[in-house]
């Protein structure tokens, strides 16, 4: 293989991990526990600007060329770890604003309009993080230190983007296996079944909007450190939805089938038709990519809306040894075998 | 004082131009109780369309009648073909949200393969302008205002005075107490996707002559705006939805002047989640008790 193709391919896969951590983030919310965010770009364009601000230096460093707020020159694994963290806090506010007991489709469209509402004000407040432009110069972890070709910087940032998927594909699956997994699929399936059983429905959609936001935050953090510009284009609110079709197609509410989205989706549609012949105009691939995605949404929601690798059904054996069962009727038997 | 004055006036001119819209939007969510998230999408589409079929009209009348004709086509095949078809396969509440969502994905990007890079100018001949204390209002501003008049009293006439009128509050109140009296819900909300669309063509062409410049992102940024003042009249409600125009507009313009014009909208979108936080049933009351707004 010629080193061009090879230098692609590390790149390729770099993408396929981040992407990958995004989309168990959103499996998290959105397959575990059933929440509509409709705004869950946001949660990784705040752990990009989270870790291109921790990373860069202060404005003046670079002759004021852009502006924005702190730069606080942060040596590496800082940045990333601050992504994470300011993932996981927006996830207060936003579901503060928008997990108010609406109904599911107006609640889909509160989280659309706080998405709206970011791209706007990240736009309109030049100050802030440079306005439209975006920020550009970030630091790359380790950028100085090491002395190594472009290549051999690749393998080591894939390196580092597969240790992140190791961490989130343990917490998603440490999530989703426990006894609070099970619950947070027991709010999915019947929300007030839950409130009778004395759990608070509200808090634990909360916590999953934290530990899937900081996730999203992660991935924005490594996306931002390894392309070394963020700006509010890259995260549009059409993003969200390449998130949520990869889950459709792949599978939600389970881990491989998020993986498979990953892989067909973000990678398979968006990344790799970059690299078609060029035809038309530049932009139109893209533009066809969006169509293309829009009509999988609708193939996928009509002929097999569980995915490729649907969720497993998990039913409760009533003689087994073991609660075999996660959602309901598990929570149920728990309470059961708790107050006997 | 002139700028209170052109707030004001333009604030009206805002209105009208959202009151259409939002009319159209709220009267099919009223009818058909599906959250039409494509909607902004088949409002950029029917300004394509009239501004393909008749190559670029310079008759404002002419464009309207277009515009208002493509949308109604559009409007039936997305909402009545398609949505109809995944909800009577059992699509619910998020389900049809996704439907519309993917169904605006693939009409905005398409629209813009077919755009290309550039951004179209469309203008419509504008001969006399008016003048209100210092203010100027051009012909094709006065003529939207007009437009949104006459539009608003049809439509509360329509529902008001009319046998399908009634056969439409009846659907959006009790579906099946409608069947009953054997009036077709299924008709009706066709209907309902049909006389949406229609308004919603009018809103864009009218948008993108205001504007003098369009693209296949237009429909999806003004629709939002135009879904606050839907809903902070109480969405389903026509009259409310006019109310909500000309706070929504009023309030945006002054957004616009008062602190900069690239908050004419972000003022306009944090309304809408304002109520839709703290009174999801709208600013008039009595309409949250019939529909599970609150579930």
């Amino acid at each position: 293989m010629s080193s061009g193709l090879i230098y692609y391919l590390s790149g390729l896969a770099i993408l396929l991990g981040i992407n990958l951590i995004a989309i168990w983030g959103l499996d998290l919310q959105f397959g575990l526990a059933g929440i509509n965010n409709f705004a869950y770009v946001v949660f990784q364009a705040a752990g990009g600007y989270a870790a291109a601000l921790f990373a860069l230096k202060p404005a003046k460093a670079y002759g004021s060329f852009e502006t924005y707020l702190g730069g606080f020159n942060l040596p590496f694994p800082l940045p990333l770890l601050g992504a994470a963290l300011v993932g996981g806090l927006l996830a207060v506010p936003i579901g503060l604003i928008a997990m108010r007991r609406l109904r599911a489709d107006y609640q889909a469209m509160a989280m659309l309009v706080l998405s709206l509402i970011a791209t706007g004000l990240a736009q309109a407040q030049t100050g802030l993080v440079n306005g439209p432009t975006g920020l550009a110069l970030i630091p790359q972890p380790l950028a100085g230190l090491l002395h190594v070709s472009p290549l051999g910087y690749n393998w080591i940032f894939l390196g580092l983007t597969a240790a992140c998927c190791v961490i989130a594909w343990w917490v998603a699956r440490g999530i989703s296996r426990s006894p609070y997994g099970r619950l947070l699929r027991a709010v999915r399936d019947s929300e007030s079944a839950v409130a009778a059983l004395g759990r608070n429905p509200d808090a634990l959609r909360m916590t999953v909007l934290i530990a899937g936001g900081a996730l999203a935050g992660l991935s924005g953090g490594l996306l931002v450190e390894y392309v070394t510009a963020w700006g509010p284009a890259s995260w549009l609110y059409p993003e969200t939805f390449l998130f949520f079709t990869a889950l459709i197609v792949g599978g939600k509410g389970n881990l491989a089938g998020g993986a498979l989205g990953a892989l067909l989706v973000p990678i398979g549609i968006i990344e790799v038709t970059r690299h078609l012949p060029a035809f038309g105009y530049p932009g139109l691939i893209d533009s066809l990519d969006w169509v293309v995605i829009g009509a999988f949404l609708l193939v996928f929601l009509w002929f097999r809306p569980n995915g490729l690798l649907p969720e497993r059904k998990r039913v409760l054996r009533p003689g087994g040894a073991e609660p075999a069962g996660t959602g309901l009727r598990a929570v149920l038997a728990g309470r059961r075998a708790g107050s006997s | 004082m002139t700028l209170l004055l052109s707030i004001i006036i333009f604030g009206v001119y805002s209105a009208a131009l959202l009151a259409i819209g939002a009319v159209g939007f709220t009267l099919q969510f009223g009818v058909t109780n599906v959250l039409n998230l494509a909607f902004g999408s088949i409002l950029t589409a029917c300004i394509f369309a009239e501004y393909g079929l008749t190559g670029h009209s310079t008759n404002i009348w002419i464009a309207m009648a277009v515009g208002a004709a493509s949308g109604a086509v559009i409007s039936l095949l997305v909402g009545h073909v398609v949505v109809g078809a995944f909800l009577r396969r059992g699509a619910t509440g998020f389900g049809i949200a996704m439907v519309t969502i993917a169904i605006s994905l693939m009409v905005q990007f398409g629209l813009e393969a077919i755009q290309g890079p550039y951004i179209l100018a469309y203008a419509a001949t504008t001969h006399a302008t008016m003048k209100i204390g210092g203010v100027v209002l051009s012909s094709g501003q006065l003529t939207t205002i007009i437009v949104a008049v006459l539009a608003m009293v049809a439509v509360h006439l329509l529902l008001r005075t009319t046998k399908l009128g009634l056969a439409m509050r009846a659907t959006a109140a009790d579906v099946s107490l409608t069947r009953g009296c054997g009036v077709s819900p299924a008709r009706t909300r066709a209907v309902a996707w049909l006389l949406s669309g229609a308004l919603c063509g009018l809103c864009g062409v009218l948008l993108g002559l205001g504007e003098g410049s369009f693209s296949s992102s237009t429909g999806s940024d003004f629709f939002i705006t135009l879904a606050a003042a839907a809903v902070l009249g109480g969405i389903g409600k026509p009259s409310g939805a006019m109310i909500g125009a000309l706070l929504i507009g009023i309030m945006s313009q002054a957004a616009a002047a008062v602190i900069s014009p690239s908050y004419k909208t972000i003022a306009a979108w944090i309304i809408l989640i304002a109520v839709l936080v703290l009174r999801p049933q709208g600013i008039l009351a009595e309409f949250a008790a019939e529909r599970e707004l609150v579930a």
